[in-house]
């Protein structure tokens, strides 16, 4: 079969249409995976936030500002020196 | 008709002049200006910006965060931009937490800002808000504001200059700023674009710092509190490690509620906590025999410039008593026996008159005058803690070096320096200044100050029951505006503790304390006692309590079976894998009717794990007593009460 004009011109018009739609293709796909990018550092940014504002209050509800009063109210108190043993770390035959 | 040949020749050629003027305004733009016109055109659309680096966090020395450095933004909204004016002001105004008039107020405008700085968390509501612009900026964040906050400083934000160590550490704390090129749309938006990306910031370096959080934490309260209580001006407290000089806590309040690293930059003169100096040099320079006695002149000793007074007066002394009882009649006595380049060299040789070289900006060198330009009261008055000007962290450091068995180590703040992937940049090894004396005359220093903590001695109140501590109090007055202020005075304290084998040095000093006495005996002194206490009962404080149940007398303890030693508690990095045999299995002793705490020692020196069922006195164990069981191994109490 002898490929006439018109069939020429269909096939670069299919040439075309394949190319264009291949170029689309990728732009959408990389345009769908920067917001995703995008999304991620987001939620990466907004959970070491989180994180950060956790630490804050676990260190502070930690204090020994906070504590040692509420420890106090409930009758606890220090020890003294005379009231700690501290245990020797037992000998188990290692080097 | 020639008319109209005529005009439309006319139309013809104002046309082709026109396209004429095309052609060459285009020939003009494209061949002779096309550069500056592309550059104009790619300014307009493009941007280049810094990437800032994020500043590397400072770290206690077990890891916890004292600044870091977090993601912030700025809220920018274009009001025409907004696809539900009535409602969006309500959602930022809520996101946001400000008050909707202000927000609202703010719409009015043509572009709204909010400086903020505000956090992720925060600004999460608004990202899928339309018209809302995030712009994020680094922010440096403190997670407990006043740890230490005068000798941490601050990064500078702002234009303004970061101060204490967030200065000193400046370099290595901010990294290397990126460059990129962003796109911008017609209305000014930029769009990051990965692949314009020019230079990637580097961050700054993690410094983990030597301060022991739960010791500062100590430190900082009791140092509030005792303020509080004795009604004080201000204060100051330092731990150090001897063996390393690593600064383990450092303090400085003041009632006014100004915030001064005093501990590194305020001078003063230490009063009897430096007689034990004078004494190092009465030793070394074999000047006196610890028999040598001198009398004490019923507590009052007139001299030629002076009259010296004996808070705490004997007949005789010798230099133990006259540490022990702080006798500036005997030091001056003593002191005689001395040249003055000896005196003044054992006092330079401790680092007094010279900044420790501790890693923080202006820190103070104190003051003491060459032999030259002293005066005939010059000597005593050394011997005693006058005409000489130190910090605290010069006693500290100097007191580091009797524990050091007389090898003076300069004071650090500075532990390790991390690379942003983890390496290890820089590790604190101990830096020997020099040796100020022998591990002799140390040793003998050390037993002269445990005798000022023993009964009879001027730091009773702050002895221990079951460790031993080696301290000197001094009060000395109050110089201000270069004269000394009637009734106002500076109590210190400076202790070892425990006095053999010292892991800690702490120096406590209260200025002006006006309720109650003003003696560093009792002033300074409970206040270390009570942070040894908090310390002792500390789990994560920085204590080998390995070498301290070794150095403890069991107070209060009956003798228990025969003891199989003591086992150092001494892990190696990284862990060297165990090659030899395992402990052979050994019988469980027996406990019952033991107290638990008996009970307990005794199974943990025979190697054993414990856990305890019950209260009161032993019954039985599991497994049973006789019964052969391997080192390591857990084993229960019961207790005859239930629990």
């Amino acid at each position: 079969m002898v490929l006439k004009g018109r069939h020429w011109v269909m096939i670069w018009l299919l040439a075309f249409l394949v190319a264009a739609g291949s170029v689309v293709a990728r732009q959408t796909a990389a345009l769908r995976i920067a917001r995703a990018l995008n999304q991620a550092r987001d939620s990466l940014s907004s959970l070491q936030s989180r994180r950060t504002e956790y630490e804050r209050r676990i260190r502070q509800a930690a204090s020994r500002s906070v504590l040692v009063p509420r420890a106090q109210a409930l009758g606890l108190r220090l020890p003294a020196d005379s009231e700690i043993v501290i245990q020797p770390v037992p000998d188990t035959g290692g080097p | 008709m020639a008319k109209l040949t005529t005009r439309v020749s006319f139309i013809e050629g104002s046309l082709g002049l026109l396209l004429l003027a095309l052609l060459v305004r285009s020939a003009q733009v494209q061949l002779f200006q096309g550069a500056r016109w592309s550059a104009e055109a790619k300014q307009a659309r493009t941007e280049h910006v810094v990437l800032e680096a994020p500043r590397g966090a400072l770290l206690d020395r077990h890891g916890t965060p004292i600044a870091l450095t977090q993601e912030t933004y700025h809220v920018g909204i274009a009001p025409n931009e907004l696809r539900d004016p009535d409602h969006d002001p309500e959602t930022i105004a809520r996101v946001l937490h400000l008050p909707l008039m202000k927000v609202e107020d703010e719409l009015s405008r043509h572009y709204a800002y909010f400086a903020g700085p505000f956090t992720a968390g925060t600004v999460q509501g608004l990202r899928d808000v339309r018209g809302v612009h995030l712009e994020p900026v680094l922010n440096r964040f403190y997670p407990s504001p006043d740890f230490a906050r005068a000798f941490i400083g601050r990064a500078g934000e702002g234009g303004q200059k970061p101060s204490g160590l967030e200065r000193t550490l400046d370099t290595l704390l901010a990294g290397t700023p990126g460059a990129a090129v962003v796109l911008k749309d017609r209305a000014g938006r930029e769009y990051d674009s990965p692949a314009r990306r020019l230079q990637s910031p580097v961050p700054g370096n993690d410094v983990v710092l030597t301060l022991d959080a739960e010791l500062q934490e100590i430190a900082q309260r009791s140092l509030r509190l005792a303020l509080e209580k004795m009604d004080a001006d201000g204060g100051d407290v330092v731990m150090l490690d001897p063996a390393t000089g690593e600064v383990l806590a450092v303090a400085s309040e003041r009632r006014d509620g100004v915030s001064r690293p005093s501990a590194f930059i305020d001078a003063y003169e230490p009063g009897s906590v430096a007689k034990i100096f004078t004494a190092a040099a009465l030793i070394a320079d074999h000047r006196i025999s610890l028999t040598d006695r001198v009398s004490g002149e019923n507590g009052k000793y007139k001299m030629q410039d002076r009259t010296l007074v004996d808070d705490h007066p004997l007949p005789t002394l010798n230099l133990a008593d006259a540490i022990r009882v702080s006798s500036n009649i005997a030091m001056a006595k003593f002191v005689t026996r001395l040249d003055h380049d000896d005196e003044y060299g054992m006092l330079r040789d401790f680092g007094l008159g010279t900044p420790t070289g501790i890693e923080f900006p202006a820190e103070a060198s104190g003051r003491l005058a060459l032999p030259k330009e002293w005066s005939r009261p010059t000597p005593t008055s050394l011997a005693i803690g006058y005409e000489v000007s130190v910090t605290p962290l010069q006693i500290a450091a100097a007191y580091g070096a009797i524990a050091n068995d007389g090898v003076l180590l300069e004071p650090t703040l500075v532990r390790e320096v991390r690379a942003p992937n983890g390496d290890i940049l820089y590790r604190h090894q101990p830096e020997p200044v020099r040796r100020v004396v022998s591990p002799a005359v140390a040793r003998e220093l050390r037993q002269l100050l445990a005798g000022v903590v023993s009964s009879g001695g001027t730091g009773a109140s702050a002895a221990l029951a079951t460790f031993t501590l080696a301290a000197k109090t001094g009060t000395s007055r109050q110089v201000v505006n270069g004269h000394y202020k009637a009734g106002a005075y500076n109590a210190s304290f400076a202790a070892l503790f425990p006095a053999d084998h010292p892991q800690l040095v702490v120096v406590v000093k209260v200025e002006n304390p006006r309720k109650g006495s003003y003696f560093a005996a009792e002033t300074a002194a409970p206040v270390t006692r009570a942070m040894l206490e908090q310390a002792l009962a500390s789990r994560t404080v920085a204590l080998d309590r390995a070498r301290l149940s070794a150095v403890a007398p069991a107070a209060g303890v009956g003798e228990l079976e025969e003891d199989p030693g003591l086992a150092p508690y001494v892990v190696s990095w990284p862990p060297a894998h165990d090659t030899a045999a395992p402990a052979p299995p050994r019988p469980v002793p027996d406990v019952s009717g033991r107290t638990l705490r008996d009970a307990v020692r005794l199974l943990h020196r025979r190697g054993f794990h414990v856990v305890i069922k019950g209260w009161g006195s032993v019954q039985k164990t599991w497994p049973a007593a006789g019964v052969e069981a391997a080192a390591g191994s857990l084993v229960t109490v019961f207790g005859d009460t239930p629990q």
